[in-house]
């Protein structure tokens, strides 16, 4: 039976020319990877939106996994961005294999 | 009543632009795949900015140029603070959204340029190539202008000064501009006939594609609107006849011919919606797109493409007699 570990799943739905400071907050936090990707619509308080790469109004996903530490640190850093640049991030317990990768 | 003001309606560019808003507003599914757009807006901006570097290498720089370069500056600063005033007036929007669009209104659409040299070419009216650069020194003050009114009293955010400085004067169509007006003047014009069969022969071809796309999207922001009501409508209009009006005026004042006034005329009209709402959305996220996307975009855009362009060709030529 492979073992499996509890650790924190983080998804942040941003607009795509805020990613780096997204994921520069990642990284400083002291988790070691991340993904970004792309986003084609949605629908929000605000109306619906789409993917329109020319205007820079296209969103992008930053998936991360980490431990439950450095994900509230995460959390702490990114913050204050959640309301002033309505950026929406959920997480949950995910069970990895490797654990000591995250 | 003057004929030449219909001629633009025969043309492909336009027509195009029309087929899109037409689909969109029929709920068509049409549409022109993501990357594509961008690719065309990126070429676009490439064969422009080659153009207008080979047309400056053949003319030279002289007094006209700095003439033009001048103005087009100082109205790209000056345009905002009148929209900002007007857009919290008459507009009753807050400070932050008024300033970013404030910041659309004194920057430029390189599209709306583009068209209009084509328009303004198949009328007659060949616009003098050192235009590509006013174009590209009209992108960024207007940001900086926007910026200052929608923040001031309330300092900025300070992780975000070096992102912003990075985006305002190193955003891609900047530096793309900048850069192949930049090629195309060390090419000249014998450099350029090398790349010629790709940035001249499938531009019209190429700008149909995008103004089709364009008319997509603006009429589909158009039906999503929430955001907007009938004064900022009334604005959206308002603004490109007087800042038009204004930028016409001052090219015959400095001395431009009478294409090239009406390019500055059309220059001043457009509204950004391409550099400055990447620009908004790292240091105004606050200001709603719904607001200057849909005024810049949707109401603007199509009203100079439809009819600015024809009025400032119109306009300029009554004032040169």
């Amino acid at each position: 039976m492979i073992e499996t570990v509890i650790r924190k799943r983080i998804e942040i739905l941003v607009d795509s020319a805020l990613v780096r400071r997204v994921t520069d907050a990642i990284d400083k936090a002291g988790i070691t990877g991340w993904s970004v990707l792309p986003v084609t619509s949605g629908s929000g308080r605000d109306g619906r939106w789409r993917e329109e790469r020319v205007m820079g109004t296209d969103k992008s996903l930053v998936l991360t996994i980490s431990s439950i530490e450095k994900a509230e640190a995460l959390v702490e850093v990114l913050a204050p961005m959640l309301n002033s640049h309505g950026l929406l991030l959920t997480m949950w317990d995910v069970e990895v294999i490797r654990g000591e990768r995250f | 009543m003057d004929a030449s003001l219909f001629a633009p309606f025969a043309s492909p560019v336009i027509l195009f632009f029309l087929l899109g808003l037409l689909a969109s507003a029929l709920r068509s599914d049409l549409a022109i795949p993501e990357a594509m757009a961008k690719g065309m807006s990126l070429y676009l901006m490439a064969a422009i900015g080659l153009k207008g570097g080979v047309a400056v290498a053949k003319s030279g720089v002289n007094a006209e140029v700095a003439a033009a370069l001048l103005a087009g500056l100082a109205l790209s600063f000056a345009i905002p603070v009148l929209a900002y005033a007007v857009l919290r007036s008459f507009g009753r929007l807050d400070q932050v959204n008024a300033g970013a669009v404030a910041a659309h209104y004194g920057s430029v659409s390189v599209v709306t340029f583009v068209t209009a040299n084509e328009i303004l070419g198949a009328g007659g009216l060949v616009v003098a190539g050192f235009m590509v650069a006013v174009l590209a020194v009209m992108e960024t003050p207007a940001i900086l202008s926007g910026l200052m009114l929608a923040r001031r009293g309330h300092g900025g955010d300070g992780h975000s000064r070096g992102e912003l400085l990075r985006e305002v004067f190193l955003n891609a169509s900047v530096v793309l501009l900048l850069g192949s007006f930049a090629i195309g003047l060390i090419a000249g014009p014998k450099g350029f006939a090398e790349v010629q069969p790709l940035f001249d022969s499938g531009f019209k071809g190429v700008l149909c594609l995008f103004l089709l796309d364009m008319g997509l999207i603006a009429a589909r922001r158009l039906i999503d609107a929430r955001a907007l009501n009938l004064r900022l409508v009334v604005l959206a209009i308002a603004f490109p006849l007087f800042n038009g009006t204004l930028g016409v005026l001052v090219g015959h004042a400095v001395g431009l011919d009478v294409a090239t006034a009406a390019a500055l005329g059309v220059l001043c009209a457009s509204a950004s919606y391409i550099a400055v709402p990447a620009a908004m959305r790292l240091a105004l996220p606050q200001a709603d797109p719904g607001i200057y996307l849909t005024m810049s975009l949707s109401i603007t855009f199509p009203f100079n493409i439809l009819v600015g362009i024809s009025l400032f060709a119109a306009l300029s030529r009554l004032l040169a007699g």
